[in-house]
């Protein structure tokens, strides 16, 4: 991005917009299957998620049972269906949190003078410094397992990701051509920060945030498949998948339909993520 | 030549022979051509376990089945059992109690020493029994089962006299058990700290070094000639040594053993287990083991559970016949009894535990537990019925965990909150000891019926050094204390019989369990591996006669 196409602003309006892509349609649609499997699950399921019928375990998939029965000849299917809105709300409520925290802390190094902008780059740098997988188990050693803790946990561990990137962002509009001249053009400095500097540097976050709830939605995953997050007979992705593990070499159905499900809940978020930012890019 | 079979069709025989014949239906001696030959020197075996990895390697200290497992291989006792069950020598070569029972006298074999050098005599005897009885050693398994023995006189050289409180029926069972091994004096005044790393025996193997978190390794003791009176044969292992290795994953560890990378894999899954008869590649050793069923054991000492009637729901409620048939594939049978199914002892009753609904409704309306939330839930005076069930990772297998889900579905109908909570093993124990929990699973092993006096006589309340209490269901019944008590000082076998029989009905009755089955115990083994027997008394491996056939 060069300071001339970011200040370009009156390209915008002209620009065509670009039919969207298969793949773009694909994620839509897979996102319209979660929202409806969050919100409104037994509109999908076909049977009782956490009912249990001994006789019928380890089915494989079959008409009745789509993704097949586990082991205690609960519908895989229909857990994989109910465990969406944990590992969903797990993932957007993580991201949320990693964001706003990320926002203060980048808002306050970017915009707070050299002083804050050191003191929290260290921070930042300490941080860094530990994998966000291990301050998220050391935030559950503290609290104790659970989902709530799961996804304050892996809010937390991305907040130091979120807030260097957004320090970058407003450093480099802070510096741009045309913060300089809406300065020179005489106007206050809150009007400079709200109409110029905040839109341009948070609109990227948007990408971010969509790429980051995908990442979340694998890290609370991880988490239950280690017994830290959901607890049992939850039907979280993760857990499901720590459960299946054991009869892998048996019942191939109870591991790759909650692994199928992380898999696309990930690749739909990075394809919207790319889409999003390829339209943000050409409407800069 | 599936195991358990051969196993069902003997009437409660003892574990042993059980074993032994385990051993000779499933050695492939006539169907493999490798499987025949001489026994050949050299090897290292690589054992892959599932248990946790011990803290501390002397099994003194505390006393679990892990440490049992591991010290089985470089420790020895005084006294072992053969495979119909009766005692044999083993350190000590003859034994003599007096006429009241309260002295008893063991002549130790004058040919032993330990394998830093240290003489095996009748002082090192006094000076195992003082350490599993110092508060200090953080005894539980061997302190309880040497409850009884006052001190150790040194009478001679190779002979300890034992002087007893009371007269104890089950003194040479729990004289058996690895957590009352034999070990160096040397080696224990090195302080509690080093001789958990590598403690001192007189056993066929020594540990050489301990890597936390990965393996053990033991190597030969070129010196070994003792071994209890059934041994194969004399002198030093075959094996140069052993690789213990650490792999808690039971589909890692079996993989493991496919790939050919480790000889022997414990807690052998039931899923892996049925693949592997199906594929005849494997060989199962099936030891169930003694003293204590896995059962559910159902907190008496507090509310709800300190209503019988609550306690009967609860088992009415829980459904878990189909559940043990499909998750373990036909390897564990249904136990309707306190005690291990190798104990000749065991009093079964399965009339109380029949899954009956209505009954349970019936009896929580009449405890007083008639207000349901929307889910279900019932509550009396505003209290919630909840019940809340650590479950120990380390000891419950996931099949065991799938089942105790099915509990939970099925305790819910009748308006149970059964909440599950997977811990760690230091977890579960820190939830027994504050007593935050309603229901528990904890397999206990001992050898002989005595193991009833531990878990339910009200002493076992109070906890040992190391913190534990091994009565978890906390039952308090003076008339039960009287008949356990009677019944460990009871010398006459009939009357003794007699005594136990009454005392597990009081504790089936009372519906203070929920028995499952057999403390599951199931080795996969590749065909290579020749010559490995599980011990009569705890059911744990021994390679002192093993070997790895080319």
């Amino acid at each position: 991005m060069s300071d001339l196409e970011l200040s370009n602003r009156a390209v915008r309006g002209r620009a065509l917009p670009r039919p969207p892509r298969a793949g773009t349609v694909a994620a839509l649609a897979f996102v319209a299957f979660l929202a409806v499997a969050t919100v409104a699950p037994w509109l999908l399921q076909t049977a009782d998620p956490l009912a249990i019928a001994p006789r019928e375990a380890f089915e494989p998939p079959s008409a009745a049972h789509w993704f097949g029965t586990d082991e205690s000849g609960r519908d895989v299917y229909s857990r994989v269906i109910e465990g969406t809105a944990t590992s969903l709300l797990i993932g957007v409520s993580a991201t949320a949190i990693g964001l706003a925290l990320g926002l203060l802390l980048g808002g306050l190094a970017g915009l707070g003078g050299r002083v804050l902008d050191f003191v929290v780059g260290r921070v930042n740098e300490v941080l860094f410094a530990f994998p966000g997988i291990l301050l998220a188990l050391l935030i559950i050693v503290l609290w104790g397992p659970g989902p709530v803790t799961a996804t304050i946990a892996v809010g937390l561990s991305t907040a130091p990701g979120y807030a260097r990137i957004i320090r970058g962002e407003l450093v480099t509009v802070r510096s741009s051509g045309y913060v300089e001249a809406a300065r020179v053009l005489g106007h206050g400095r809150a009007r400079v920060l709200a109409r110029h500097i905040l839109p341009n540097a948070l609109a990227p976050m948007v990408v971010l945030a969509t790429l980051g709830i995908g990442q979340a939605v694998v890290w609370a995953s991880a988490l239950s498949y280690l017994g830290l997050g959901a607890q049992p007979p939850a039907p979280e992705w993760g857990a499901m998948l720590s459960a299946g593990r054991t009869y892998i070499t048996t019942a191939w159905w109870l591991t790759v339909f909650p692994g199928l499900m992380i898999v696309l809940t990930t690749i739909t978020t990075t394809v919207l993520g790319r889409a999003l930012a390829a339209r943000d890019g050409a409407r800069r | 030549m599936t195991s358990r079979r051969i196993i069902r069709t003997l009437p409660l025989a003892a574990l042993a022979a059980a074993s032994a014949l385990v051993l000779a239906g499933c050695t492939p001696a006539a169907e493999s051509p490798e499987a025949s030959g001489d026994p050949v020197t050299g090897g290292t075996l690589v054992y892959a376990s599932g248990d946790g990895e011990p803290s501390c390697l002397d099994p003194h200290v505390g006393g679990n089945y892990p440490q049992a497992l591991i010290a089985g291989q470089f420790l020895e006792s005084l006294v072992s059992l053969d495979d119909s069950g009766e005692v044999i020598p083993w350190l000590a070569t003859e034994w003599t109690a007096s006429d009241d029972g309260l002295t008893w006298d063991f002549t130790l074999r004058d040919d032993v020493s330990f394998t830093d050098g240290t003489p095996l005599n009748a002082e090192a005897v006094k000076v195992n029994v003082e350490h599993l009885k110092d508060p200090d050693t953080q005894s539980s398994t061997g302190y309880l089962a040497l409850g009884k023995v006052d001190s150790v006189e040194v009478v001679s050289d190779t002979v300890a006299r034992f002087h007893l409180s009371a007269p104890d029926s089950a003194l040479l069972e729990s004289l058996t058990q690895p957590w009352n091994a034999i070990e160096s004096p040397a080696g224990i005044a090195r302080g509690m700290e080093e001789n958990c790393l590598a403690p001192i025996g007189t056993g066929p193997f020594i540990v050489d070094e301990w890597v936390p978190q990965d393996h053990v390794s033991l190597v030969r003791n070129d010196d070994y000639d003792t071994g209890p009176a059934d041994r194969a044969h004399d002198g030093a292992a075959y094996l140069d040594g052993i690789e213990w290795r650490f792999i808690p994953d039971s589909a890692s560890r079996y993989a493991a053993l496919q790939a050919g990378e480790v000889d022997i894999i414990d807690n052998a899954q039931p899923d892996t287990l049925d693949q592997a008869a199906k594929s005849g590649t494997l060989v199962e050793i099936d030891a169930p083991r003694p003293g204590a069923s896995n059962r559910i054991e159902l907190n008496s000492g507090q509310a709800p559970f300190d209503d019988v009637r609550v306690r009967e729901a609860f088992i009415r409620a829980a459904d878990v016949n189909d559940g043990i048939d499909a998750l373990f594939f036909g390897t564990a049978e249904r136990s309707f009894s306190v005690l291990s199914s190798v104990e000749p002892l065991a009093y079964s009753d399965e009339t109380l535990f029949a899954t009956d609904l209505d009954e349970a409704n019936a009896l929580l309306d009449e405890a007083g537990w008639t207000e349901r939330d929307a889910d279900g839930i019932r509550s009396k005076d505003g209290v919630p019925l909840t019940v809340r069930f650590p479950v120990s990772t380390n000891q419950s297998i996931p099949a065991e965990q799938s089942l105790f889900e099915q509990i939970q579905a099925t305790a819910k109908e009748a308006g149970f909150d059964v909440q599950l909570e997977p811990l760690d093993l230091s977890g579960w124990y820190g939830a027994l000891f504050t007593h935050e929990y309603e229901a528990v699973s904890a397999p206990y092993t001992k050898v002989g019926p005595d193991v009833l006096r531990i878990l339910y006589h009200s002493d076992s309340i109070t906890p040992a050094p190391s913190g534990y209490f091994a009565n978890l269901a906390q039952l308090d019944d003076p008339e039960l204390d009287a008949l356990l008590t009677e019944a460990a000082s009871e010398s006459d076998p009939d009357a003794r019989a007699a005594l136990y029989e009454q005392a597990q009905q009081i504790i089936l009755g009372g519906f203070y369990a929920l028995p499952l089955y057999d403390q599951q115990n199931h080795f996969l083994h590749s065909p290579k591996l020749q010559g490995v027997r599980a011990m009569p008394t705890v059911s744990t491996p021994t390679f002192a006669d093993a070997w790895l056939a080319d």
